[in-house]
């Protein structure tokens, strides 16, 4: 066993924290992070953001080199999430192109996608939404409605998308459609196409969520217009597409357990400050004993994370086990984010300025339902465990 | 980055796995119910053969001389058939503590033995009606001349019948709390009292030892008179370690007995592991066993060095490891249905011994403030989380 990082990590680790010292936001690093309200200036803020990534050379460290990249290693990779949320970085505006949409066009898109895309998507010039879940269609992908209908070289797009996160400022859309129809192999017949948001036939609109942010959208799409040159992969032949899309997110759950290990720290440090009848929360052996049992969690979680990471590494490719993480890291935020807000006693439930303490708490209780729902809901990551890892027999109509 | 045991410790897991599958499996813990320690005493022997004994004894005492990470196979597989006897607490409290503490003599004498697998060393520790703390250890240890006398009851010393020694700890100073004990080993051959106990797993034998008026010699002391308390908590840090990996080999056979079993049973024609109520409930235990598994590696690695996190993480091991465990082998019962109630299925084994371990020498919440108190949660600037790769600030 070895935890230490190679001289070679190390000057990586040094190179992109002085990178990020010079190049953070003003006043970042000192606690100055709040985002423009105005959706414009939002936008604006965050495309700078990931300009000046791409000038530095950081947008996408695991892309290859001669597509604009680093060719990191995933220990690269790790040390990349942990100094980003080490400096509570400003969000990725483009994450969802750089993590899914660039690396699958890498890997299977045509020359002439790369060339019309990949430094679009590194300088954040054009961002990029997905378009998956559906009304009728959320841990059911297959049941995808939205249709595209040839006509001539050009296609037709009609239907409605939902939960597509940047939406509202994206250019560029990754979508599912649904070319052909086959009852029994509900898998055929989807095809992914690359989908100019600013057409006549795309109109979104903000989703408000239950913590009052609008992160996601939902898109309406009438006869709006793709090329055969935008089809990703082959026509009908979507889902592996998909599947290969999703064999691209090679760390992302590690920058999630950085940020956990984060908000616990900050939980010990709430526990510590926050007095009820004039003692600090922490003075509460029953408080200690639950931080107790979140720190081997969270610690237990970040190990079994580096562990199933050995196995990657090894191997080249994740293993099976590595559903485990997303489950486990998102069922955890939530569980730890109820506790900072429960400690906080009857005050826990007041928010904005009224807040006891920081509102994050409260921000962070509210937003973590989506995190068990987003990206596979925990019942699927479930079923992908106990069929993929354990074995065990697949539901009725799967 | 590598965190995973080694090919040759994969390979030598292989060996123990296919030596315990040869005696039966829990065949041997079931024999220990009806009072048959036969087989148990020649599986000690073939695992001396196989040199598990001797894994961590230094070479001058016929020992290899490796690390704590050596001995997890051996552990998780003893802990997969629920192999009673004194392994744990020979090669992972007794071993440590007299490597570090022991004087010359009582290395010779114990070291050279236990790694021949001819001792086996147990502990007595708890008191009937105290708990586990300083406060609780009552049996004194009085000074007369050329030595001490004993007296005092302990109760639950695991295997009593098969101890060759037993660690004791003892009260040295009434007046004092932690700096007030002492650690004193004693060889079975001496006159002790010794009435055995009924535990409900009785695949774990434990006994009850009175001691009225025990002499004992200067030499039979281990480590500093009045410094057992710190002394021993160095032991437990190693004998946790152990205890994770053989608690995390016996959820892996609960997990798996759970998994088979819900692909076979079928019920509404199917089998019921295609329920997501079956199906998630051992998914669920799956994750727990992966992350008890994760920490005990961690643990057992985290041993042997001095990164700040060591006791932390140990501590974290083991009551994770404890609760899982009883989580998971509840679980397995009632996913059985009707056959997981009943003695011939090894499911009630399991969750007995879960029990055995839950509270023995420390509960969870008493683990839980060790983390605390461990992590400085209590002084200012407390050091909460420390990140796990070292070079991390």
């Amino acid at each position: 066993m070895d935890f230490s990082f190679t001289k070679k990590e190390e000057k990586f680790r040094k190179e992109l924290r002085t990178w990020l010292e010079n190049n953070l936001p003003e006043g970042w690093l000192k606690g100055k992070r709040d985002l423009p309200e105005d959706l414009e200036e939002y936008s604006r803020f965050l495309r700078d953001w990931q300009r000046q990534l791409y000038e530095g050379g950081w947008a996408a460290i695991a892309w290859p080199k001669k597509y604009g990249g680093r060719d990191a290693t995933l220990m690269e990779e790790i040390i990349y999430h942990q100094e980003m949320v080490k400096v509570k970085a400003p969000p990725l505006i483009n994450y969802i192109g750089i993590h899914m949409v660039g690396p699958t066009l890498i890997d299977i898109g045509t020359e002439e996608q790369k060339e019309k895309y990949l430094k679009k998507i590194l300088t954040g010039e054009e961002v990029w939404c997905q378009g998956y879940s559906e009304p009728n269609a959320g841990s059911d992908l297959t049941a995808i409605k939205t249709r595209a209908l040839k006509d001539g070289e050009n296609w037709k797009i009609t239907g409605q998308k939902v939960w597509t996160s940047f939406g509202h400022v994206a250019d560029k859309c990754f979508i599912l459609t649904r070319t052909s129809t086959h009852p029994e192999k509900k898998h055929r017949g989807i095809t992914v196409f690359l989908v100019d948001m600013d057409q006549p036939g795309v109109e979104t609109l903000p989703i408000v969520q239950m913590d009052g942010r609008k992160d996601f959208n939902e898109v309406y799409l009438t006869d709006a217009t793709a090329h055969d040159s935008d089809i990703v992969g082959e026509v009908d032949n979507g889902w592996r597409v998909l599947i290969a899309l999703m064999l691209h997110e090679r760390t992302g759950i590690g920058a999630e357990l950085f940020s956990l290990e984060q908000q616990f720290n900050e939980t010990v440090e709430l526990t510590q400050q926050y007095k009820i009848n004039g003692q600090p929360l922490i003075k509460k052996p029953e408080i200690r004993q639950k931080l107790a049992s979140f720190y081997a969690r969270v610690r237990g979680s970040l190990l079994n994370y580096y562990r199933n990471l050995t196995t990657t590494i090894k191997n080249g490719h994740p293993g099976p086990e590595s559903s485990i993480d997303k489950l486990v890291v998102s069922e955890l935020t939530k569980e730890l984010s109820a506790f900072a807000l429960e400690i906080q006693g009857h005050q826990g439930v007041l928010w904005k300025e009224s807040a006891p303490q920081d509102t994050k708490w409260q921000n962070l209780f509210l937003a973590s339902f989506g995190q068990t729902i987003g990206g596979g809901t925990s019942e699927v990551q479930r079923n992908t465990i106990g069929e993929r890892v354990l074995g065990l027999p697949k539901d009725m109509g799967r | 980055m590598d965190f995973s045991l080694t090919e040759e410790q994969e390979m030598f897991r292989g060996h123990i796995r296919k030596m315990l599958d040869g005696f039966g499996g829990t065949k041997i813990a079931r024999e220990m119910i009806d009072h048959q320690p036969e087989n148990l005493k020649k599986l000690y022997n073939t695992l001396a053969e196989l040199g598990c004994t001797a894994i961590n004894i230094p070479e001058e005492y016929g020992g290899l001389d490796l690390e704590a990470l050596d001995l997890v196979p051996t552990f998780e597989e003893l802990g997969r058939s629920l192999i009673p006897g004194l392994f744990l607490e020979t090669a992972a409290l007794a071993v440590p503590l007299i490597k570090k503490y022991g004087t010359k003599t009582q290395k010779e004498k114990y070291l050279s033995k236990i790694a021949t697998g001819e001792k086996s060393i147990s502990l007595a520790v708890l008191e009937p009606f105290h708990d586990f703390s300083p406060q609780g250890i009552q049996c004194s240890l009085e000074s007369k001349e050329n030595g001490y006398v004993l007296n005092g009851t302990k109760t639950l010393v695991p295997e009593g019948e098969l101890a060759d020694t037993f660690l004791i700890l003892v009260r040295t100073k009434l007046e004092e709390q932690e700096d007030g004990l002492s650690l004193v080993l004693i060889d079975a051959a001496d006159e002790l009292t010794i009435e055995k106990q009924a535990s409900f797993d009785e695949a774990k034998h434990v006994v009850q030892i009175s001691f009225n008026q025990l002499e004992i010699k200067e030499g039979q002391v281990l480590g500093e008179l009045n410094k057992g308390w710190g002394t021993f908590q160095e032991g437990l840090l190693y004998f946790n370690a152990a205890l994770s990996s053989y608690l995390v080999g016996a959820m892996e056979s609960v997990v798996n007995m759970a998994t088979e079993y819900a692909k076979i049973r079928e019920q509404f024609g199917q089998p019921i592991g295609r329920f997501q109520a079956i199906k998630h409930n051992i998914v669920d235990m799956k994750v727990n066993l992966e992350i008890a598994r994760s920490l005990s590696y961690y643990a057992n690695w985290v041993l042997e060095t001095e990164e700040a996190d060591r006791e932390a993480t140990i501590y974290s091991a083991r009551f994770t490891a404890t609760e899982k465990f009883i989580e998971a082998a509840s679980h397995n019962i009632q996913i059985h249905g009707g056959i997981g109630f009943t003695e011939e299925i090894d499911c009630h084994l399991y969750l007995k011994r879960a029990h055995y371990y839950q509270q023995y020498l420390g509960s969870t919440a008493y683990y839980q403030e060790q983390v605390a108190d461990s992590l400085g949660w209590l002084q200012e600037g407390g050091k909460a989380c420390k990140k796990l790769m070292s070079h991390v600030n």
